[in-house]
């Protein structure tokens, strides 16, 4: 390692970001303690943490918002310089990011993880019309005053526009909306329809053939190929762009997500603001020194919590193998495992990889227990010392790769 | 087994290495942006994209012209003949 420390920025204080720092300080604690090497994490204005998934039980399930929300400064390793400021744009060529207040910062080492926005100014009228539980707390908790005051309908819910973060969500919200509405005793006065522009009840074929036999069973009627074009929110009709509309007393529907304005105004993302990535070294395509990980990327697999974590560790042991010059790598193998609940205390998981497609797993309470234990245990998932417990449980998820010979190992 | 001729598209999508709904999802996003007369090349090795294109050209109203099997790809060209309300357009 070189005599100036090391400045390495991590940018998002999401899952991936705060993960990433809390990795690296770990990692690097006798350097930074040394001086050779800074650990900086710029996580935004906004200090609260969110534990998004929790949305869902905000939403369907009452569930307190504080709850769901924590302080980034208590989650971060004390080793880890936190800067709770905005940053306006990167410039990669330069090795520079620029905060809101005009702030230039020089880094050696970048993991950009900025996240995704859920934004429904993109489909006209969706803001005005639709509640939603993938913008905020708030958000979502408005979703629990309207089914309080519910007391008969059609309530239209679904996906509006691709692509979205936590692909099981809208499905777990129509399960959990019909467990909810059972228990109050209007479910017979009330519709449920699913809207998707999919062309099933999920976007992968082997779990649709999960969801669709239980919605049939719980009478959640299902509309397929449906890409929101607009919502009126004066005559509560929704239109899709395949020509078809639909009316609804009370509409709850995922906005279709973009990359953060940070990654559109530095011009380093694609036309939706997500980051051409590298999908097996995390690496931003054609950068060396710069990495992008979680909702921010462009890769194939799905914008959960889970992805960013394990990408996060991926960018953490390139950046660690780089500084030591070790002629290895690690790539990161697309594992996903979406904890997906199916109502009436049962879950189940979407489980694949790059290599590996996602296959049928029916839900059971056992796998409703292991979805919400691991949601306590979240917090302490960001600081990476747990990462050997994941690791017996998520099994191949980076490939550690020589970079001259070619021979690879699983870790 | 390929069918139809291709003719010279307006937009590619290419969505090879993307596993279902990787095509779909990426058609989709083109068609939003698409404008009729249009001819979206959807480019993918995911064999599902054959049939979920087929299906959902049937359900829009909107024409498949081509479906080719390239040597490690697929190549799909639809022709957008049909995108919103009919008062819309």
């Amino acid at each position: 390692m070189k005599n100036n420390p090391i400045n390495i920025f991590v940018v998002g204080g999401g899952t991936g970001g705060t993960l990433a720092a809390n990795l690296l300080a770990k990692h690097l604690r006798s350097d930074i303690r040394a001086g050779r090497a800074q650990v900086h994490l710029i996580s935004g204005s906004d200090t609260r943490h969110i534990f998004q998934p929790g949305y869902l039980h905000v939403a369907f399930g009452n569930l307190d918002p504080h709850e769901i929300m924590r302080e980034e400064n208590e989650l971060v390793n004390h080793e880890v310089h936190l800067i709770q400021k905005d940053a306006a744009r990167f410039d990669l060529d330069r090795k520079e990011i620029v905060l809101m207040s005009g702030e230039k910062i020089t880094y050696d080492y970048l993991i950009i993880a900025t996240g995704s926005v859920a934004d429904p100014t993109i489909i006209p009228g969706l803001g005005e019309a639709a509640l939603n539980f993938h913008t905020s707390p708030e958000e979502s908790k408005k979703i629990w005053n309207a089914l309080e005051r519910f007391d008969g309908g059609h309530v239209v819910i679904g996906v509006a526009g691709v692509p979205h973060k936590c692909p099981p969500s809208p499905n777990e919200g129509a399960f959990l909306l019909d467990d909810y509405l059972r228990k109050r005793g209007v479910r017979d006065k009330a519709k449920i329809t699913f809207v998707t522009p999919y062309p099933r009840s999920y976007p992968a074929e082997p779990m649709s053939k999960v969801v669709t036999p239980l919605f049939e069973k719980r009478g959640i009627e299902l509309v397929t190929f449906f890409n929101v074009e607009s919502v009126d929110p004066v005559k509560h009709e929704m239109y899709s762009l395949e020509g078809e509309a639909i009316s609804y007393d009370l509409l709850i529907m995922v906005p279709p997500h973009r990359g953060a304005n940070v990654v559109k105004n530095s011009g380093i993302g694609d036309t939706d603001g997500w980051i051409p990535t590298d999908k097996h070294t995390m690496r931003i395509s054609g950068h060396d020194m710069e990495y992008a990980i979680g909702d921010a990327t462009n890769i194939p697999v799905s914008k959960t919590g889970v992805t960013a974590h394990l990408e996060a560790i991926v960018a953490v042991k390139n950046i660690l193998t780089s500084l030591t010059n070790q002629n290895v790598q690690y790539e990161y193998t697309g594992r996903i495992n979406c904890p997906f609940e199916m109502g009436s205390g049962k879950a189940s998981f979407v489980v694949g990889s790059y290599e590996m497609p996602v296959r049928e797993i029916q839900p059971n309470k056992l796998r409703y227990f292991m979805k919400r234990t691991f949601a306590n245990f979240y917090w302490r998932t960001l600081s990476g010392t747990w990462d050997w417990l994941l690791g017996v449980y998520f099994g191949e998820t980076c490939k550690k790769v020589t970079t001259e010979i070619g021979t690879s190992e699983v870790s | 087994m390929s069918q139809g001729e291709p003719v010279k598209p307006t937009i590619v999508v290419d969505s090879r290495g993307t596993m279902c709904p990787g095509p779909i999802t990426d058609l989709f996003k083109a068609y939003r942006n698409s404008n009729i007369g249009d001819v979206i090349e959807l480019l993918a090795t995911d064999p599902a994209a054959k049939s979920d294109t087929q299906a959902w050209a049937n359900r829009s109203g909107n024409q498949i012209l081509a479906i080719v099997d390239e040597r490690d790809h697929i190549r799909i060209q639809v022709k957008i003949i049909k995108k919103g309300r009919p008062s819309a357009q």
